[in-house]
């Protein structure tokens, strides 16, 4: 049998930076030098739930444990229910951690790695066919689904993303990544956890949440600066009013952008905005410049299929969008399945929420309702009509806030005597909407 | 229910009219969490909270500002940082 073919963790030159902590830049030496220290520190086996709030310290985390041949576990929702459930899942799993968190499985808490010098160890290589990451999906269960990411997916798909945006060595100087997103997102990953180890791109570590910090964290590095945010994150920042530094393009993903709000941050900023499609199972796959019209160029590599997307190093995977082939390579996205919606890069299914509520004690009835415009307008949220004599709305979002993920949470929770239904059993939106007012009024 | 100050009722409508609540102003608790129970807000809430608190008081919220948590514990705490900040 040939030897498995292997692909190295950083695919840097030698003194190009892979992350910049504050001023400090830390360059691909000092680096595999930290996540080799790093990683003979481990534990002997078991999954590594990352927890780390700190961008550098997530990247040495992952580095660490691929270097020890453990499987780093993505989690960027915290709730107390998700990493109980993770846990259950993974009995084996501990905890790298940062700062103080409440973690229902072993922690290791991470310090700075001191005395460790750029050395002049040869770069290792990790088989391809091996499992690095894995993500989850629906956050609405409690109970989390696997996707396995292998080496060599991985490092194929930033490949990709860095050949399209123009962040490969022989594109130009090397590029800063400023984000918005965390680490243990599956954008967040790939952006800045992958970019960095395989493109000529570094990353900059700290917290970057609030317009202020973000705008101080582009005016702190130097060279080609590229924004890594959400629709949400970046509606939010330019409101704000202020002019950030010479930016070489703005990436948003994780839902649809308004082609205006594009239009005006081109205008303003004077700065490219692209955006990304793809999905925690298949990761991106497509990407567009807004202002250039609704059709999604795929990656080099993939390839659309009817329901689904085929994958380098995935195979085929189903994608929750409907989409429609256009003549030029591109297609353009149809909606999402009408049971599906996504708030805060997450997403559930309503299916599953109503089945959750149905089994709060003391419900006889009741329906999650998202609004048309839940994922443009950062005050929409679910409603959920309930139906259950004798019981508050408090004591239902009381008993909902064990079992859900908070964002997903119904704001409001609607008390009624009954719900519309037809003679199917089935729920007209305009009689929901009749039920929201009479609601609202008493 | 503890008392209400004029300065924290302005806070309370603040919140409750940038994120939509259905809540009434006079109903949010001074002292209790204004995220998970309680008020029961998110990061998007926070995005936007922030968002209409520089809006109105001209105070910017930071992430590296150590004292979050606290501001953020609740409606009082977040008018005292308010109050101690604002330059309008």
């Amino acid at each position: 049998m040939p030897p498995e073919p292997a692909l190295p963790l950083l695919a840097r030159a030698p003194g190009e930076v892979v992350c910049r902590r504050g001023t400090r830049p830390v360059t691909r030496g000092q680096f595999l030098a930290e996540a080799m220290a790093l990683a003979a520190r481990l534990p002997e086996h078991g999954h590594v739930m990352n927890l780390c709030g700190d961008r550098y310290r997530t990247l040495l985390a992952f580095a660490a444990a691929l270097l020890r041949g453990q499987v780093t576990l993505l989690c960027a929702d915290r709730s107390p229910h998700r990493l109980r459930a993770l846990a259950g899942l993974y009995p084996d799993a501990y905890a790298i951690v940062d700062q103080e968190i409440e973690a229902p499985l072993p922690v290791l808490r991470l310090e700075e790695v001191e005395g460790v010098r750029d050395g002049d160890a040869a770069m290792p290589a990790i088989p391809a066919g091996r499992i690095a990451a894995i993500a989850f999906t629906s956050g609405s269960t409690g109970e989390p689904t696997a996707h396995a990411k292998p080496w060599g997916a991985l490092v194929t798909a930033a490949e990709a993303a860095a050949r399209r945006f123009r962040l490969r060595a022989q594109d130009g100087p090397p590029a800063t990544i400023i984000a918005t997103v965390p680490p243990q997102h599956m954008y967040g990953f790939e952006t800045t956890i992958m970019l960095p180890l395989q493109s000529a791109v570094a990353c900059l570590a700290g917290e970057t949440f609030y317009p202020s910090d973000v705008f101080e964290a582009m005016a702190s590095v130097p060279g080609r600066r590229i924004l890594v945010t959400t629709p949400l994150q970046l509606r939010a920042l330019f409101a704000a009013g202020q002019a950030p530094p010479a930016l070489e393009a703005v990436i948003s993903a994780t839902a649809p952008l308004a082609a205006s709000l594009a239009a005006s941050v081109e205008q303003g900023w004077g700065v490219p905005v692209l955006e990304i499609y793809g999905a925690t199972e298949a990761g991106s796959i497509a990407s567009r410049r807004t202002t250039e019209g609704d059709g999604w160029l795929p990656y080099d590599g993939t390839e659309l299929r009817p329901g689904a997307v085929a994958v380098p190093g995935l195979g085929e995977i189903p994608l929750a969008d409907a989409v429609e082939p256009l003549a030029d390579g591109r297609f353009r996205l149809l909606g999402r399945r009408a049971d599906v919606v996504k708030l805060g890069g997450r997403r559930a299914s309503l299916a599953e929420l109503n089945r959750l509520l149905a089994e709060v004690e003391g419900v006889e009835d009741g329906v999650f309702v998202a609004p048309e415009d839940l994922e443009s307008n950062p005050a929409a949220r679910l409603t959920a009509y309930v139906v259950a004599p004798g019981r508050s709305a408090e004591e239902i979002l009381g008993a909902l806030r064990e079992r859900m993920d908070p964002i997903f949470l119904p704001r409001p929770v609607v008390m009624v005597r009954a719900l519309p239904r037809d003679r199917l059993g089935k729920l007209p939106r305009s009689a929901l909407a009749e039920l929201r007012r009479a609601g609202a009024g008493g | 229910m503890a008392e209400m100050r004029p300065e924290e009722m302005e806070v309370a409508r603040l919140i409750v009219s940038a994120l939509s609540l259905e809540t009434r102003p006079e109903d949010i608790a001074p002292e209790a969490p204004l995220f998970n129970a309680g008020l029961g807000l998110d990061s998007i809430d926070a995005l936007e909270l922030a968002l209409a608190i520089s809006k109105k008081y001209g105070v910017q919220l930071r992430s590296d500002d150590e004292r979050n948590h606290r501001i953020f514990a609740s409606l009082r705490s977040l008018t005292a940082h308010i109050e101690k900040n604002r330059v309008r």
